[in-house]
């Protein structure tokens, strides 16, 4: 069984030019990112933004696994489509478009609905590339390296490496109920079961910090470190690179007052239904897939 | 005659929490470079004692501890088990309750970054250390994704990295196949003939210590009931019987010939060898 399949989202090895980024300049790259989606109402720079990352996405190599990750957007996305649309969260007065029965299309929530997709399709994809390029225990000793605590960098890398555990021993522990008869599937099954997950769990870590403790962690002199991360020229040049397109571009942004381009593109009334309907119908198949597979099992 | 490393003075020590001592008035003395094994019952005490050494009781435990232990001249109780852990390396029973890391290098580097040891040095020690319980070419493998006797090993490797005076293992065999048991115990008896590793053992395998070690110690009930070579402990097969613990099938073979069929005389051998032999030559004996 392969501990690293347990994790949805997880590191793909490989050495390309993105992966041999310095992580802490990744993380710049990311930080921005999220910085400049929210300071910024223009969609014209969050799509390409989104556009941006997903150009990165071959040249890393993780195409596949990032469109399996970004799959979580379906639902999400869809739902705040289709709410914007029937609903916007922006001050009135919204100027009706279409009408769908008895629910009023408006126009206002089709930008505001495609700003927020955007916002968070630019943050993930690119969030979702440098997970999925940089080992753990690089971004930790890059951390270290910014004087984040020790054992605060400790408490995270644990929880990542946790988490598989976990979900294997509630696998195991779900089989033992079912084989004595309990139900095997769904919420009813998994909650009985989380009673001797988190016994044994304290247990672990009884152990563990024994064992930790008994190789000298928490000793005060000078600690090495055994991942080596290089910080290159080129790397700099990619972090202030990052810097400075993110802080000129939300400068602007915040300046003209978050440069929503709502006046400037108008939506068809055709568009609108259109694409209420899209997401509409997109999000209730999610749902019923949902509900459906749940009952199945 | 060299200062004993560890010395035990009348400890008793209670857990925190119970009524009843986990170890009652314990006092035994280990030689530096001794091949020392423990053997007992579930709840004998034997974990314990092996806690004591590396300072685990009292200091992390907490507890109530009376008497001394002494180990490399420190009182144990004064010292964190950070400090202790220099001198002193102890494996547990479950290796996967002591990974931590993403890979098994690093596992093995964890106790090294403590320590302060320079990168360089890490470089060369790591794939040494590999080597020696035969992970070499494991290093970029997660310590999660290992097979139970690997894991095992890499919990000794991380262990032996950090080259302790003195390596104490908790049935550390419990996860592994025969060939697994082997390999290991191999491996310690390699490292205390030939680094003069001092080596605590605590085991249910007797056939293997009767091999090994230099001295039994056997628990009850937190109390040392035998403290002697091999050969005494396990030629004394009807008071372990009555201590359920099992003796080596040499010796329980030769203890039945003796006493139910009257052709065993001397003492008991504990090991295979000299009993086949034995035996062979009362073949003979009888055939000519």
């Amino acid at each position: 069984m392969s501990m690293q399949a347990a994790l949805p989202i997880a590191m793909i090895p490989g050495n390309s030019i993105i992966h041999r980024i310095n992580p802490l300049a990744k993380l710049v790259w990311v930080v921005g990112y999220v910085v400049l989606a929210f300071s910024t109402q223009n969609i014209i720079i969050l799509y390409s933004m989104a556009a941006f990352a997903l150009l990165l996405a071959p040249i890393a190599g993780v195409t596949r696994p990032l469109l399996k990750g970004a799959l979580i957007l379906v639902p999400v996305g869809s739902s705040l489509l289709a709410l914007q649309i029937i609903a916007p969260a922006v001050e009135r007065p919204w100027t009706i478009v279409d009408q769908l029965g008895p629910l009023s299309l408006y126009g206002d929530g089709v930008y505001y609905g495609f700003v927020l997709l955007g916002r968070i399709v630019a943050s993930l994809l690119l969030a979702l590339i440098m997970v999925m390029t940089t080992h753990p225990s690089d971004l930790f000793t890059s951390f270290a390296k910014l004087k984040v605590p020790y054992t605060l960098n400790f408490m995270l890398a644990m929880t990542l490496q946790l988490i598989p555990v976990f979900q294997r021993e509630v696998g195991i522990i779900m089989s033992a109920q079912k084989s004595r008869g309990m139900k095997g599937s769904g919420f009813s099954a998994v909650l009985p079961s989380f009673v001797p997950v988190f016994v044994g769990a304290i247990e672990r870590v009884q152990q563990l910090s024994i064992s930790l403790e008994s190789r000298g962690f928490g000793s005060n002199g000078i600690k090495t470190s055994y991942r080596q991360v290089k910080g290159r020229p080129s790397d700099w040049v990619i972090g202030i690179i990052g810097v400075l397109v993110v802080a000129y571009l939300s400068t602007i942004s915040i300046m003209r007052g978050t440069w929503s381009l709502a006046t400037e593109i108008t939506f068809s009334p055709l568009f609108v239904l259109v694409t209420f309907l899209v997401a509409a119908s997109l999000f209730a198949c999610v749902v019923l897939a949902a509900v459906l597979f749940s009952f199945k099992k | 005659m060299p200062e004993p490393i560890i010395i035990f003075d009348d400890v008793t020590y209670t857990y925190p929490g119970t009524e009843e001592p986990a170890l009652h008035s314990i006092s035994f003395q280990i030689e530096p470079g001794e091949y020392v094994a423990i053997l007992g019952l579930n709840g004998a005490g034997k974990t314990t004692t092996g806690l004591c050494v590396n300072g685990v009781v009292p200091t992390m435990l907490g507890g109530e501890l009376t008497g001394k232990v002494t180990v490399g001249g420190l009182d144990v109780a004064d010292y964190p088990v950070r400090e202790m852990s220099k001198l002193v390396g102890m494996v547990f029973d479950n290796p996967e309750f002591q990974m931590s890391q993403m890979s098994a290098a690093e596992e093995v580097a964890l106790g090294l970054e403590n320590a302060g040891v320079p990168y360089e040095e890490m470089m060369r020690i790591i794939p040494e250390t590999l080597e020696l319980v035969g992970l070499a070419g494991f290093e970029e493998r997660s310590p999660l994704a290992l097979s139970g006797g690997q894991q095992q090993r890499l919990a000794i490797a991380a262990v032996l990295a950090m080259k302790p005076q003195i390596l104490i293992m908790d049935e550390p065999t419990s996860n592994l196949d025969p060939i697994g048991k082997q390999e290991v115990f191999d491996m310690a008896a390699k490292l205390n003939r030939e680094r003069g590793m001092t080596v605590i053992v605590i085991e249910h395998e007797v056939e293997v210590m009767a091999r090994y070690a230099d001295r039994v110690i056997v628990l009850e009930a937190g109390r040392i009931v035998m403290n002697g070579t091999p050969q005494e402990i396990f030629g004394r097969v009807d008071e372990l019987a009555a201590l359920k613990l099992r003796v080596p099938a040499a010796a329980e073979l030769a203890k039945v010939l003796g006493s139910e069929y009257g052709l065993w005389k001397g003492p008991a051998p504990i090991t295979t060898e000299p009993a086949v032999k034995a035996i062979n030559e009362l073949l003979g004996a009888n055939r000519g």
